[in-house]
């Protein structure tokens, strides 16, 4: 017998109530059923991984804020995507890479973009020109029309930036 | 913010990182950076974590990149595409770097033209080619240039779309050689003859025969051997022949006499990947001689020896011209 308090228990509960209204939710935000049912098991998760589940008062609020967050990650991920395959479309043929490594481009940028998340454009350009292509900061500074010193202070927030995501999750 | 949650140790190796890479630290700084990481494992774990920032997706993409280059500039541009990066600031960031003269997409551009991969024909930064087209006529690309090919029962079409061209026409006097340009269109009464698409105007020069300029707005002339003029959709501007008319370039070099320096410059842009940029002041100085359009440096350098010249470069990225001060 499983408490009241038992997060699985309380878990099958609100998978229970709740899940074909959150999948109905989904479907009208992404059109595409395969999406709403992946995202509304990825939201369920979500909460179990929360295991506040007993304070939950308003599921439904709550399965729409997780659920509105991952949507978001989703397209995030869906844009960053398309704007590499547009790169892609514009190279020539012989250039094209192979399907491994456009994996593992698509997986790279998708680390990146969600370490810089936040930062304001100029920043994340001295970095990637910096970190990505080896750009000399003086390089930089003058490509930018900016000093040496804002180059070496955009790298630094990055850096910190970066840094501090890392501490987060440890 | 944020940052503020990193611990002093850390910070301290940004610095240290920051400093050791600006290419202004001296030996002595480095004797203190290699004590520094000495004196304690905290320092030695502070600093892998710097170094530690983002290193596996960053190793992947340059691995990448060694196996088909133009990885590291597609994954760049899609990173900066993507809409975490703030609108607003995004913009600003735009119009800085279009009054720089260098747009978004302004590096990729220079190894990979862009608007030249939708082309049935196109050539790379630095590349020139001779096409045999189907009539047996001889269509010769300019770098960075691009066309399309529309060969019909009643008419030979080339439309160029960007850069430069040469063509040999050969003879059917039953399907006009037609090259249009944004502004308009040269076709050809069995010649050879070269346009070029500008910014914002075209120029066609004759070398043999002559051909016939239609603009877009209804403007006509017939150009002949020895002339060339620039046009728009209406107005057609005859050109004394120049580095700018003339098809040196077929042969990889480019003539001047006695023209400001930007004309030269501007013929070695396409041969550049870089962005190459001068000053008013240098832009004006008279220019004598015959260049070489396929080592751009070494032009650059045998330029500076003889002129009021200097040129700097900053890695391969960019080089500036200005004068001596």
């Amino acid at each position: 017998m499983s408490s009241p308090l038992d997060p699985k228990a309380l878990l099958a509960n609100l998978y229970h109530d709740n899940h074909a209204w959150l999948r109905g939710w989904l479907s009208r935000q992404v059109r595409c059923p395969q999406d709403a049912a992946d995202l509304a098991q990825d939201t369920f998760l979500r909460a179990f991984d929360a295991q506040q589940l007993e304070r939950i008062e308003q599921p439904r609020a709550y399965l729409s804020t997780v659920a509105r967050r991952l949507l978001c990650s989703l397209w995030r991920r869906r844009k960053l995507e398309q704007a590499y395959l547009d790169q892609l479309a514009d190279m020539p043929q012989g250039y094209a890479p192979s399907a491994e490594d456009i994996a593992l481009v698509r997986e790279a940028i998708e680390a990146i973009d969600h370490a810089l998340e936040g930062l304001p454009s100029r920043v994340r350009r001295a970095f990637l020109l910096n970190r990505l292509e080896s750009m000399p900061q003086q390089a930089i500074a003058t490509l930018l029309g900016v000093s040496l010193a804002t180059v070496e202070r955009d790298l630094r927030r990055a850096y910190l930036h970066c840094l501090s995501q890392t501490q987060e999750s440890l | 913010m944020s940052n503020t949650r990193v611990d002093p140790v850390t910070r301290a190796a940004v610095d240290w990182m920051l400093r050791l890479e600006s290419g202004q630290a001296c030996p002595s700084e480095r004797q203190v950076f290699k004590a520094w990481l000495a004196e304690s494992p905290e320092h030695m774990a502070a600093w892998q974590r710097v170094a530690g920032v983002l290193k596996t997706p960053l190793a992947d993409l340059q691995a990448v990149e060694r196996r088909s280059p133009g990885q590291l500039h597609a994954a760049r541009e899609a990173l900066l595409a993507s809409p975490s990066a703030a609108r607003k600031k995004a913009l600003q960031g735009g119009l800085l770097l279009l009054l720089l003269g260098v747009g978004a997409a302004g590096m990729v551009d220079r190894v990979t033209p862009l608007r030249g991969m939708m082309a049935d024909q196109h050539t790379a930064t630095g590349e020139r080619r001779t096409i045999e087209l189907a009539d047996g006529s001889r269509l010769t690309l300019n770098a960075r240039s691009a066309v399309d090919i529309q060969f019909s029962a009643g008419q030979r079409r080339v439309q160029l779309r960007e850069g430069q061209l040469q063509v040999d026409v050969a003879a059917d006097p039953q399907r006009p050689f037609v090259v249009a340009t944004a502004q308009g269109q040269v076709k050809a009464l069995g010649t050879r003859f070269m346009v070029r698409q500008g910014a914002d105007e075209s120029l066609a020069s004759v070398q043999q025969h002559s051909v016939q300029l239609d603009t877009l707005n209804g403007l006509q002339r017939t150009i002949d051997a020895g002339q060339a003029v620039s046009f728009t959709a209406s107005q057609i501007d005859p050109q004394t022949p120049t580095a700018r008319s003339q098809a040196d370039w077929l042969e990889g070099r480019v003539e001047l006499h006695d023209e400001p320096l930007s004309a030269l410059v501007e013929a070695l842009r396409p041969y550049q990947t870089g962005v190459l940029r001068i000053s008013p002041e240098a832009a004006r100085v008279r220019v004598f001689g015959v260049f070489s359009l396929d080592n751009t440096p070494q032009t650059l350098s045998t330029l500076a020896q003889t002129l009021p010249i200097k040129v700097t470069h900053y890695g391969p990225w960019l080089t500036l011209i200005d004068v001596r001060g």
